[in-house]
């Protein structure tokens, strides 16, 4: 579940302003890439959820209605009728010393009309694209993040499934294949006969901004996951508020990150999340708290909680584990699966209180485990401002046993909420 | 001590007519200049404020010689180089029939990549739908002034001409720019998102520029540095300023010209000050001789002088000012419009006032009444008090004087003429030459003058016997009086002769010019931005079937665009020509059928007069144009005359230009026909084969020839405006110097009548002295304006637009310049004739 993405999808907020002009236009302010930065207008900028909230007019979109039987490597590139679409990856790194670090990297897909408008020029195009892009120092406490924006036209951003490419600028996720070969070392047979989705394996994912790269190979690790009901993840009780959603939730890493100068051989654990959708946010959602855990024993954990306006959970929150072998367990939210803060943390920009920390408990299966963030501010001052970060988990795992972990949470609808 | 300005306020009321009219002189010159400066600085600003509105925050812009690069250069940039703030641009000019006589500039941008150059385009505060925009082809986005003017509003179509191509675009935003400064640059652009500016111009794939913001500091040359490396050849980056900066020092000359032009209205205005001025010292002598005898100093006399003048100078230079203010919304749209018509499309939605300019106008017309009433003020003080009072020892003296002004203004002329040959192309040297000239021929009059009625006194005895020779001798003999109006009636008479021989022999030069260069029968070109030159490209399919046609039985085509680059500027030519066509050109020197077999195969290119003058150029030098495979030298088979740009003209072999660049196009063609074909009929007919919604202009060689001087006579309309003032302004120091000297003179007058001068013959003799003045003027005035005119085609001209205009001199202009100076002579004496006619002998002459 990822609420920025549902921001950039709405095309009528209010007083017929769109969201993503919202978006450009604090973009603009910055000068095109958004950098993490003590900026005192982050908070005049920032849009709550609830503004950017409207009438959806899906008219013309295609829909998430039915599950759908997912085709690879096409699923893997656009899906250009639906609005919203994005290639969400986050993981925890060590260098050989154990430095760690955490990362998000992210393209944001959106269309701006259901058809492409057509012409002569290669410019012309209905799809426009966003990228954030954050690295965690744990050990420096230094969270850095960047955000940009283009057009799916003119060369400067798109995407493609033969060959597996996506890519905004130079920020890029692509098959290695698709790019030079000999960065594909752990290649072999891995995956590709087992899982239909891990063909386009290993990816190679490259980021940058001021004063930091980031570089990874990426494995499949795991089967891909289908989430919800065979990969149709129901938001709301309205149908077609859904999406279409799977995931690679243990993607071993390797790579290196320059920051400041410095060059690091990096490697960990990634998560990818592919989503698509036309709407999937419904009346009274105002965010959403998401949790992916990797343990040590090999089981991962997604969790989300969508919030209501009155502070409650929605029904349609969900729950997931994924076993060492890949198979998925799902959790029925409210009995199966529980989420409670146990601290919070303000944001020096405005002092919008988020949750920092968590338990979260499956009590069936013995589970306990106890999350806190790796560095407290991870909070991405973009045009839409949400704290997403690397945390540690530590506690109870499958079957009670004592187990520890790392993954990313991400926090929606608390910057700015009630403005 | 109130006793001085007592004596001034009684004599200044007691010749009003001489105080309105020195008033109005200062007035006019304030006028002229003021107006003439706000008309210059409304289109530069107008320029200015449209290019840095449209150009943003961009700090560089990456642009080619030929004015359109590939798109893919900005991928380089923004992905391989990772320069974030690159915006590519694409740029052109349309016609809407909504708004008409306005050129819109058609702006096509990504808004994605708008944010740090032009942020009302990337939405926010503005409330534009970017997504419409983008998502929405061929979308426009209007700033609310076009859209006002046009009386759209969202979802509205506009009817637009883009390059001969009739388009209804889709109205998908306004822009309400929020400030004047925004909303006066933005008063012609048609905003729209780069895929629909890329299709309504018609050049996909390519770019007009990249826009850059490259934010000072350590990095910023290496970021600079990085964008030159990674840009391909024929490509160049370059400040923003540059480029606005190369385009309005195109204009400077025109300018210059139009500058120097109303500071002559002025400086005829300080002749009428240094005339009415000097008048009433003359008048005053007795008075004054009479206060210094009372111990009255002479500096407070000088005082009472310069005070007079002061209060005469505010006076005019208020009213100059009011004036200059309602002359300069006329002349603001004939500048505009000529710059537009000659060099690049300028919108001037306002008259721009500064203050400065308002106080420079009226301190240049207080300075220089000071400046005009000093000499006659220390003459004021300088007179004896016992002598002061007689006329014949004034006279004397100017009598003497007279061979001393005559020898000093030699010697001006010959310092002016030298300063001409200085070997400068700076046109304030120029200038002040010819000031120095003007001023020399000034001094002379008198002396001229004096010779031109020795030569009349037998054709004036045998006109009018003794009264004749009276008439003539009292020009001689009140020579302190009529010196500064002859002179004053000279210079005028002598400018607007100067003026009109240059007009006339630029016509001339581009009447023959034309005929000698449009030598195919029917011309093609696309209706555009600037009406002296052809641009954007002809449809190839078009081209194909008016070359086909039965009639024509040769062509010629044309590629031409302007080449900014640095601070240089010139207009870039492909031509293909029909044999017919070789003989167009007319070269300065070399052999025309060398050159052209050069220029044919491509061997070595022809320049125009302007273009190798400004740079220094001369046949057989080389000149570097920039190819796709980067820079290479050509030589120049030769230099021929051109009348078309000022800036000058580079034209290569069709042959050669498709070696340098990837460019088919074509922006016109000449059609050559069959000897029995009727033009008329024949462009009727390939208008016939355009198909629906372009549109072309086809003209026969008759229609472009008057087009073009349509055109030349648009633009010199600044010039004879100028003409008239000055010379409106001078004849109002004529008019007020002769009336004064023949009232003086009443005295005089009525002693004749007592001794039994009929009215009649007074008449005569009054009307008779003033024409005999106006003659002398316009006889003197005609070698010095054939001298101005020279200066002016052989120096100014050459200087200011690097060409040579061949001397015409048709007699009407010197038989207009004659009659001018007598009828103004001559209505000059009709108050003071009829005054003095009517009144009795005994009360004029108990005057006193």
């Amino acid at each position: 579940m990822r609420p920025i993405a549902k921001v950039i999808g709405r095309r009528h907020g209010l007083g017929g302003r769109w969201p993503f002009v919202a978006l450009l236009a604090a973009a603009s302010a910055c000068g095109g890439v958004v950098e993490q930065g003590a900026e005192e207008s982050d908070a005049e900028r920032t849009l709550s959820l609830v503004e950017t909230l409207g009438g959806l007019d899906t008219a013309g979109y295609a829909r998430a209605l039915a599950v759908r039987d997912f085709v690879f490597p096409e699923d893997h590139g656009p899906h250009e009728a639906f609005r919203t679409e994005w290639w969400y990856v986050t993981g925890n790194l060590e260098t050989d010393d154990g430095r760690p670090f955490g990362f998000q990297f992210t393209i944001f897909r959106s269309a701006l009309a259901p058809t492409p408008p057509g012409g002569p020029s290669s410019w012309a195009t209905n799809q426009a694209y966003m990228g954030h892009f954050a690295l965690t120092d744990v050990d420096g406490e230094d969270f850095r993040a960047a955000e940009i924006f283009a057009r799916g036209g003119g060369g400067l951003a798109g995407a493609s499934a033969r060959p597996f490419r996506v890519w905004l600028e130079d920020w890029r996720l692509e098959s290695v294949e698709s790019g030079d070969a000999e960065r594909a070392p752990l290649r072999a047979d891995r995956g590709a006969g087992r899982d239909p989705a891990a063909g386009v394996f290993p990816l190679r994912l490259s980021a940058d901004q001021d004063g930091v790269e980031l570089e990874l190979v990426l494995e499949a690790g795991k089967l891909h996951v289908r989430q919800g009901d065979a990969g149709l993840s129901r938001k709301g009780p309205e149908p077609g508020n859904a999406s279409h959603y799977y995931a690679h939730t243990r993607m071993p890493a390797s790579g290196r990150i320059v920051k400041d100068g410095d060059t690091v051989a990096v490697a960990g654990l990634a998560w990818l999340d592919r989503e698509w959708s036309t709407s999937a946010l419904s009346e009274g959602q105002v965010g959403w708290d998401w949790f992916a855990l990797q343990l040590d024993d090999g089981w991962e954990v997604m969790v989300y909680q969508l919030r209501r306006s009155d502070g409650t959970a929605d029904v349609f929150s969900d729950g997931v584990l994924v076993d060492p072998e890949g198979r998925r367990v799902a959790l029925s939210w409210g009995t199966d699966v529980e989420v409670q803060p146990t601290g919070t943390w303000a944001s020096p920009v405005d002092g919008s209180v988020y949750p920092s920390g968590w338990r979260v408990r499956v009590p069936q299966r013995g589970w306990d485990l106890a999350v806190e963030p790796a560095v407290l501010d991870q909070e991405l001052r973009v045009a839409f401002r949400y704290w997403e970060g690397s945390v540690r988990v530590s506690g109870k795992g499958e079957g009670g046993e004592a187990v520890t972990g790392r993954g990313y949470v991400e926090l929606t609808g608390y910057a700015g909420a009630g403005r | 001590m109130r006793l001085l300005p007592l004596a001034s306020l009684r004599y200044l009321t007691q010749h009003r007519l001489q105080l309105v009219l020195a008033v109005l002189g200062v007035a006019l010159g304030v006028a002229v200049v003021l107006s003439i400066d706000i008309a210059i600085r409304s289109a530069q600003t107008g320029f200015r404020i449209s290019a840095e509105t449209v150009s943003g925050r961009a700090t560089h812009v990456v642009v080619s010689d030929i004015g359109t690069l590939d798109e893919a250069v900005l991928l380089k940039l923004r992905i391989d180089e990772d320069v974030s703030a690159a915006a590519p641009v694409v740029e052109g000019y349309a016609q809407s029939p909504l708004v008409p006589g306005r050129a819109l500039r058609i702006l096509g941008v990504d808004p994605f990549s708008e944010g740090p150059f032009r942020p009302w385009v990337a939405g926010g505060d503005s409330g534009l739908d970017v997504g419409g925009i983008i998502a929405v082809r061929t979308g426009v986005v209007l700033s609310s002034p076009v859209a006002d003017r046009a009386g759209l509003a969202v979802g509205d179509t506009l009817p637009l001409l883009v390059e001969g191509e009739s388009w209804f675009l889709p109205v998908v935003g306004l822009i309400a720019p929020g400030d004047d400064l925004a909303r006066a640059g933005l008063s012609d652009v048609v905003l729209m998102d780069i895929a629909g500016g890329q299709e309504v111009l018609r050049m996909p794939g390519l770019l007009s520029r990249i826009e850059l913001r490259i934010e000072e500091g350590e990095a910023s040359d290496v970021t600079l540095e990085r964008v030159r490396s990674a840009i391909p050849a024929g490509v160049g980056v370059e400040a923003v300023g540059t480029r606005s900066e190369t385009m309005t020092g195109m204009i400077a000359a025109f300018d210059v010209n139009l500058t120097a032009l109303s500071l002559l209205a002025l400086i005829f205005g300080m002749f009428l000050i240094y005339n009415s001025v000097t008048f009433s010292v003359v008048q005053r002598r007795g008075i004054l001789g009479r206060l210094r005898a009372l111990g009255v100093t002479r500096g407070e006399v000088v005082g009472m002088i310069l005070r007079e003048a002061f209060w005469i100078g505010t006076a005019g230079a208020v009213l100059g000012v009011a004036a200059g203010l309602v002359l300069a919304r006329g002349l603001v749209g004939m500048v505009s419009r000529t710059i537009n018509d000659l060099y690049f499309s300028v919108s001037v939605s306002s008259v721009d006032i500064e203050p400065a300019l308002v106080v420079k106008a009226a301190a240049l017309g207080l300075g220089a009444t000071l400046l005009a009433a000093l000499p006659p003020a220390l003459e004021a003080a300088g007179a004896n008090p016992r002598v002061a009072a007689l006329r014949s020892e004034v006279e004397d003296r100017v009598r003497r004087l007279v061979p001393l002004a005559a020898l000093a203004g030699v010697g001006l002329c010959l310092a002016g003429g030298l300063i001409l040959l200085a070997p400068t192309r700076s046109l304030l040297v120029s200038f002040t030459a010819l000031f120095f000239v003007i001023t020399g021929m000034a001094l002379v009059t008198p002396a001229g003058t004096l010779l031109v009625m020795s030569i009349l006194r037998p054709v004036l005895r045998a006109l009018g016997g003794t009264l004749g020779v009276m008439a003539g001798r009292a020009v001689g003999s009140s020579l302190s009086r009529t010196a500064p109006a002859v002179a004053a009636l000279v210079v005028a008479v002598s400018v607007t002769v100067g003026l009109g021989v240059m007009i006339q022999s630029f016509r001339g030069t581009l009447t023959r010019w034309l005929d000698g260069t449009l030598r195919a029968d029917v011309y093609v070109s696309l209706p555009g931005p600037t009406a002296s030159r052809a641009s954007g490209t002809l449809w190839p399919e078009v081209v194909d079937a008016f070359v086909a046609h039965p009639a024509v039985t040769g062509h010629s085509t044309y590629r031409g665009f302007d080449v900014v680059r640095g601070g240089d500027a010139f207009r870039l030519v492909a031509l293909d020509l029909d044999p017919r066509g070789e003989s167009a050109f007319d070269f300065l020197d070399g052999r025309p059928e060398e050159i052209m077999a050069a220029f044919r195969n491509g061997d070595g290119v022809i320049v125009s007069e302007p273009y190798a003058y400004r740079r220094g150029l001369e046949s057989g030098d080389d000149i570097v144009v920039t190819g796709r495979d980067g820079p290479s030298a050509v030589p120049i088979a030769g230099v021929f005359y051109d009348y078309g740009s000022e800036q000058g003209t580079v034209m290569m072999a069709r042959v050669a230009y498709d070696r340098l660049l990837d460019d088919p196009g074509i922006t016109s063609l000449g059609l050559f026909l069959d000897p029995g074909a009727d033009s008329e009929a024949v462009v009727e007919e390939l208008l016939a084969l355009v198909p629906p919604g372009r549109a072309v202009i086809v003209r026969t060689n008759d229609t472009l020839r008057s087009a073009s001087l349509e055109v030349f006579d648009r633009t010199f309309r600044v010039t004879a405006v100028l003409r008239l003032l000055a010379f409106i302004v001078a004849f109002v120091g004529v008019l007020s110097a002769l009336a004064a000297l023949q009232l003086e003179k009443a005295r005089e007058l009525a002693l004749m009548r007592a001794q039994g001068l009929t009215p009649g013959q007074l008449w005569r003799l009054v009307l008779a002295q003033t024409g005999l003045i106006g003659l002398a003027s316009g006889v003197l005035a005609i070698p010095m304006g054939l001298v101005l005119s020279t200066v002016m085609i052989f120096v100014v001209n050459k200087r200011s637009f690097g060409w040579t205009l061949h001397m015409q001199v048709g007699p009407d202009v010197l038989i207009q310049a004659v009659a001018l100076a007598v009828v103004g002579a001559l209505l000059a004496g009709l108050w003071p004739a009829w005054r003095m006619a009517r009144a009795a002998p005994a009360l004029a002459l108990r005057g006193e």
